[in-house]
């Protein structure tokens, strides 16, 4: 029925569809529709005291300075390939996490980054995966590498019989222990990964 | 008469184009040097470029910048509006200098000019105007629209004078250069097929920075009795403006200088308007 169709219409109209098909796989190759959707996923994290979200790409103007004063050089501007999220500044923790040296945050002109201590920051939440824990799974029993690395040891982190556990009241989601983590998975995370639970959080007016 | 011919001596020289120039080159080399002095150095005194800028506990934000953020996000934030009000205070005053004197955008396409003058041993002129000024006006309208119809300010991100810092920092920084930095490249482009195209008909900053300075002090004025009528400032001006018209006192002029400059007579000068 379908090739019928295109033979009466000739070949004309179907080189037509043949390019139309080629732009639309060029267009969205990459990701599902990521001019749209957030680039804040698991361990891309906005830098701290960010504001929700839901408001980030309306409020930044990109103007970069939060990248610029990052002594780490964690913080990455987006390019243009982001949609309406380019030019706004993310984390890739398992590269180079958030030494949570509080820079960005004291030069953000729009208060897209707002003032927050060091321990109250909340970029998002350490999950450990329990199944690829090589602790938790007894492989190697006496990895600790990410309480280790943590600047809240004791507070955020704990051993509990040698095996990590996080504590959600204090993580601040600095991306320290991800960084640190030495097991990858098969889909490129870490043992232990930043989800970003609270950056969908409700505007503050 | 014997007055005449000495003001026609004291006139010879230009004023204005090489402080202009200087200023610009030092604006230029303040956005170059700041990553630098920033991620390599950690001296954060001087921070960020035209789209927001610190100089110690000075805060600038550009105003198309901050305006867009406001309408975009509904939410006021003092110390955007502090950084805000410098750059308004001045265009309010002073009109467009922001572009005449500061923008790396006036500089590169300057200096562009200047290079074209030592190889060919004339000056870059090509100043006809195709389009209706007015233009400007809608690119601002324009691009406001549409930031809110996207509900982000995404057009700033494009807009050259910050671009321009941002690709340097980008270069310092990361060793790449954003692809986005075509746009630079594009109105460079367009700056050689039409003198200071984009400035004149599509720059949303320079648009609303002009529609701030509409009423403005610092206005060139040309004096009746000394003016010729020789049209040599027509030709001089970036903009293709007539001040023999009186047009360097429309919303257009950017109070560059050039037609003072250009002036054989002195029948040209800067004048504080009282109000």
């Amino acid at each position: 029925m379908k090739s019928k169709f295109r033979k009466n219409k000739g070949r004309r109209q179907f080189i037509k569809e043949i390019l139309a098909g080629t732009v639309g796989l060029l267009l969205f190759r990459h990701k599902k529709a990521s001019a749209i959707t957030s680039p804040v996923t698991t361990n891309r994290l906005r830098p701290p005291g960010a504001v929700s979200e839901r408001i980030f790409p309306s409020k930044c103007i990109r103007c970069g300075r939060c990248v610029e004063v990052c002594p780490y050089k964690c913080i990455v501007p987006l390019d243009i390939k982001e949609g309406i999220y380019a030019g706004t500044p993310l984390i890739y923790v398992e590269d180079i996490p958030c030494y949570l040296c509080m820079k960005c945050v004291e030069v953000c002109p729009t208060g897209t980054l707002q003032p927050i201590k060091q321990n109250e920051t909340r970029m998002g939440l350490a999950v450990i995966d329990k199944h690829a824990c090589k602790t938790w799974n007894e492989e190697l029993a006496l990895c600790r590498t990410c309480y280790n690395v943590c600047p809240f040891k004791e507070t955020a982190i704990k051993l509990d019989q040698l095996r990590p556990v996080v504590i959600e009241e204090y993580c601040t989601g600095c991306g320290l222990c991800t960084h640190g983590c030495p097991v990858v998975t098969k889909d490129g995370k870490k043992a232990i990964n930043i989800e970003p639970i609270y950056s969908q959080g409700p505007v503050k007016w | 008469m014997v007055e005449k011919k000495v003001s026609l001596k004291k006139k010879r020289h230009s004023k204005y184009r090489p402080i202009r120039f200087l200023m610009l080159f030092l604006a230029f080399l303040l956005i170059a040097i700041t990553p630098y002095l920033n991620s390599k150095l950690h001296f954060n005194f001087v921070q960020g470029w035209f789209q927001s800028l610190s100089i110690g506990k000075l805060w600038f934000v550009s105003p198309l910048e901050g305006l867009e953020s406001i309408l975009t996000s509904r939410l006021l934030y003092g110390p955007l509006l502090v950084g805000m009000a410098i750059p308004v205070i001045i265009a309010l005053l002073l009109g467009r200098v922001f572009c005449s004197w500061i923008c790396p955008i006036s500089f590169l396409s300057e200096l562009i000019d200047r290079i074209i003058l030592k190889i060919k041993g004339e000056r870059h002129r090509k100043g006809a105007n195709p389009l209706p000024r007015a233009l400007i006006w809608y690119a601002l309208i324009g691009e406001i629209l549409l930031a809110l119809v996207i509900g982000a300010p995404i057009f700033v991100f494009l807009s050259p004078p910050g671009l321009v810092g941002r690709e340097i920092m980008v270069a310092t920084i990361f060793h790449t250069l954003a692809i986005e930095g075509v746009v630079v490249i594009i109105v460079l482009l367009m700056h050689l097929f039409q003198k200071r195209f984009f400035c004149k008909y599509l720059c949303p900053l320079g648009g609303l920075l002009a529609l701030l300075g509409i009423k403005r002090r610092l206005v060139i004025q040309k004096e009746e009795d000394l003016c010729v009528s020789c049209g040599i400032c027509k030709k001089a001006c970036p903009f293709t403006l007539d001040p023999e018209k009186g047009q360097s006192l429309s919303p257009y002029c950017w109070n560059c200088g050039e037609c003072i400059d250009s002036c054989k007579t002195g029948a040209l000068n800067f004048k504080w308007k009282s109000l």
